[in-house]
């Protein structure tokens, strides 16, 4: 019996802008059910490897696939089996909180009744008197919790964080955490890519290191390989230089 | 629902939560309201006018007494162009060049010459007309509503998300196109509005009609994809703006004004002044029919005296002072056409250079299709002319041709007391000259006139078509 593709499967995969190579052959497979945090120096090609499971940029040769689909040949298609959460949330200022997420379920095929919506809402922490204002006053965080709230909704495999918990507190952090680890709980696969070493050591079922545009390091959270993250943090203060 | 529906929903949900673009919205549909109903009461009005002028015009001719037929001809008369109905759309060069004559022998009317002709297709730029608001004001009013169409959703980031739940670039201008087409057609539709009730009027034409709802339609669709392929070029909605407000400012306001100067340089043309000074220079040269040594008059005076066979004038059947009016009319006429006719050629070079300026302003061929299918445009108006001239020639030699049938050249030279009486002719006369019935140009040829515009008007569309699809395949991209 044959083991499951992983939804989010990445193999060999070089990309360059020009002459700058970014990935150098980068390996990375995240299994449904599980959340893998992506750590990096700046310029590691963090970034660059989301862009590329979302198709918005084009390997040079390698192999990727979002739940099967190739980003590059179906960028489309890939997108669909993706809920995106960036670091700076983008969302419509003239729509209230509630007009957000159902204009943009609607536009993923899904459509969900008030009460859903509102359920998500309030699971994401966004209180009751915030549901039907526009975002034009809201605050990062606000923001980030209406789009954690679509993203819960979407009933999508695979599940891409980038820097979620930049600019949160700790308990929104932590706050944060349990929601991915809701998702995660219900069979997606989730890509985490962060500089916070502590949020990653604690929702975390992997931990990979980039460097160079490859996968330099990859530790479990449990089990004999079970990352130390005293240790892990010195290495990322050094700079990234992950002895393998 | 389908991503493009929605995506075109929430664009409108936009511009109605935009209280500057509602305002706008607003200010251009009352703008196209006045436009429409000042255009009409005016057209009627002044076809109520011109009807009652043609009327009592004829009736004071018809009701000349018994008179000399020579007096007659400097009596003169006064005719009437009849407005269809198309130019309370469109009244083009027609508030400019007028649509009344005087006509009386030996000349034409100098309107023929008059300065106004220069360059007279597309110089008139501000009357608040349907076709004044459709082709300037709604492009604008298209522009401010949607430069930020493609280039916001860059900007802000939120391209990405709509890609992100699944919409393709594809769906995505589309959506934008469909929220700005329908905000085309409500921008239009007054307009439209006051061109369907013109439609219900007698004499209104169809295949014009068609030809003038085909062209706005294209020139709006235009705007439309041009608005689209501009803001998803640039990256921010402010440069979009400043881009399409310039083109705007170009393609409307400046060319259509520049061009026509452009036409009357490379093409110049006679004023008034010059053409009279001219044709009275000439006229001296033509020969004096009271000269009885002018060579021209006297070789006619021999060729009619050998038709009739007689040796002297007073034995011929014919007044021959009658004679001489016609012959005299013969020559003034050939020597004005011939005027009229260079003038007519230099502004035909002037009106297609204009012409061909569509191909750089999409809004002077708009113009020349809509003047040209409301018969407004220097052609309706040279047709008046010609028509009118045609008129005047016949009238004057059927006065001629009654002075020398009617009159007797012996009572016609004599000067006794009653010899004023018996030059006269009845006036019962007067009434048998027919009336002057302007012949308008069929539907079909106004719109063959229009076509040139409209497929201009056409090719943009594609090219700007073209520049979308270019356009879309990089939305989104990192540049």
């Amino acid at each position: 019996m044959t083991e499951p593709a992983a939804p989010i499967l990445i193999q060999d995969l070089h990309l360059a802008y020009g002459a700058h190579r970014v990935l150098d052959g980068l390996s990375l497979a995240v299994p449904a059910a599980s959340i893998t945090a992506l750590l990096g120096g700046n310029g590691a090609g963090k970034s660059t490897t989301l862009a590329a499971l979302l198709g918005f940029v084009r390997a040079g040769s390698g192999r990727i696939a979002v739940n099967g689909i190739d980003p590059g040949a179906d960028p489309d298609g890939a997108r669909r089996q993706i809920a995106y959460l960036p670091e700076n949330v983008a969302l419509y200022e003239h729509l209230t909180a509630v007009e957000n997420a159902d204009y943009l379920l609607a536009l993923s095929g899904e459509r969900h009744e008030r009460g859903a919506i509102t359920d998500a809402l309030t699971g994401a922490g966004l209180q009751d008197r915030a549901w039907d204002q526009r975002l034009g006053g809201f605050s990062k965080g606000m923001r980030q919790k209406v789009a954690i709230a679509v993203a819960l909704l979407r009933q999508v495999p695979v599940l891409l964080l980038d820097e979620p918990t930049s600019g949160l507190d700790p308990r929104a952090t932590a706050d944060f955490n349990a929601l991915v680890s809701a998702v995660r709980d219900r069979g997606t696969a989730v890509l985490m890519v962060t500089h916070d070493l502590l949020s990653a050591a604690d929702v975390a079922d992997r931990i990979a290191f980039l460097e160079a545009g490859r996968v330099a390091h990859e530790a479990d959270a449990s089990g004999p390989d079970r990352f130390d993250v005293r240790a892990l943090h010195a290495r990322f203060q050094a700079g990234g230089q992950v002895a393998a | 629902m389908n991503r493009v529906r929605l995506i075109a929903g929430d664009e409108l949900r936009l511009m109605v939560r935009n209280r500057v673009a509602v305002i706008a919205f607003v200010l251009l549909v009352l703008l196209t309201l006045v436009a429409v109903a000042s255009s009409w009461a005016h057209q009627r009005a002044n076809a109520d006018l011109r009807a009652r002028h043609a009327a009592a015009a004829d009736a004071a001719f018809d009701a000349q007494p018994d008179r000399h037929p020579h007096r007659v001809v400097h009596y003169g008369h006064f005719i009437f162009r009849p407005l269809g109905p198309l130019a309370a759309f469109d009244p083009g060069v027609d508030s400019f060049t007028g649509n009344s004559m005087f006509l009386e022998g030996h000349r034409q009317n100098t309107a023929n010459f008059g300065d106004v002709r220069q360059s007279s297709l597309l110089v008139r730029f501000g009357q608040l007309t349907p076709a004044f608001v459709l082709q300037v004001v709604a492009p604008l009013l298209l522009v401010f509503l949607g430069y930020g169409a493609l280039a916001r959703e860059s900007e802000r980031g939120t391209l990405r998300l709509l890609m992100l739940q699944g919409a393709s670039r594809g769906q995505v201008v589309r959506g934008k196109l469909l929220a700005l087409g329908i905000v085309a057609v409500l921008a239009g539709l007054p307009a439209m509005i006051g061109f369907a009730l013109i439609a219900g009027q007698p004499g209104a034409l169809a295949l014009p009609m068609l030809t003038i709802a085909a062209g706005y339609f294209a020139y709006l669709a235009l705007w439309v994809v041009l608005i689209l392929a501009v803001s998803a070029l640039v990256r921010r909605s402010r440069d979009a703006l400043l881009v399409l407000v310039a083109l705007w400012a170009v393609v409307t306001v400046l060319l259509p004004r520049i061009m026509p100067d452009v036409a009357g340089a490379a093409v110049p043309l006679r004023n008034r002044l010059q053409t009279d000074v001219a044709i009275a220079r000439d006229l001296r040269q033509m020969g004096d029919s009271h000269n009885p040594d002018d060579p021209h008059f006297a070789a006619f005076r021999q060729q009619v005296l050998d038709r009739y066979g007689v040796t002297r004038i007073e034995d011929l059947p014919v007044n021959y002072k009658g004679l001489v009016g016609m012959e005299g009319e013969r020559l003034t006429t050939a020597l004005f056409d011939r005027y009229a006719g260079d003038s007519y050629a230099a502004q035909d070079r002037q009106n297609a250079l204009v012409r061909a300026a569509g191909i750089v302003s999409p809004a002077i061929a708009i113009r020349t299709l809509s003047m040209a299918a409301a018969g407004t445009d220097f052609a309706g108006h040279r047709r008046f002319l010609e028509q009118a001239e045609a008129y005047r020639y016949d009238l004057v030699q059927r006065l001629n041709r009654l002075q020398a049938e009617g009159v007797s050249y012996a009572d016609d030279t004599a000067i006794d007391p009653a010899a004023d009486r018996r030059k006269r002719v009845e006036a019962g006369n007067w009434d048998a000259m027919p009336d002057f019935r302007f012949v308008g140009p069929s539907g079909s040829a106004l719109a063959r006139a229009a076509l040139p515009g409209l497929l201009v008007v056409v090719g943009w569309l594609a090219a700007a078509a073209l520049l979308l699809a270019f356009a879309t395949r990089r939305l989104g991209d990192r540049r």
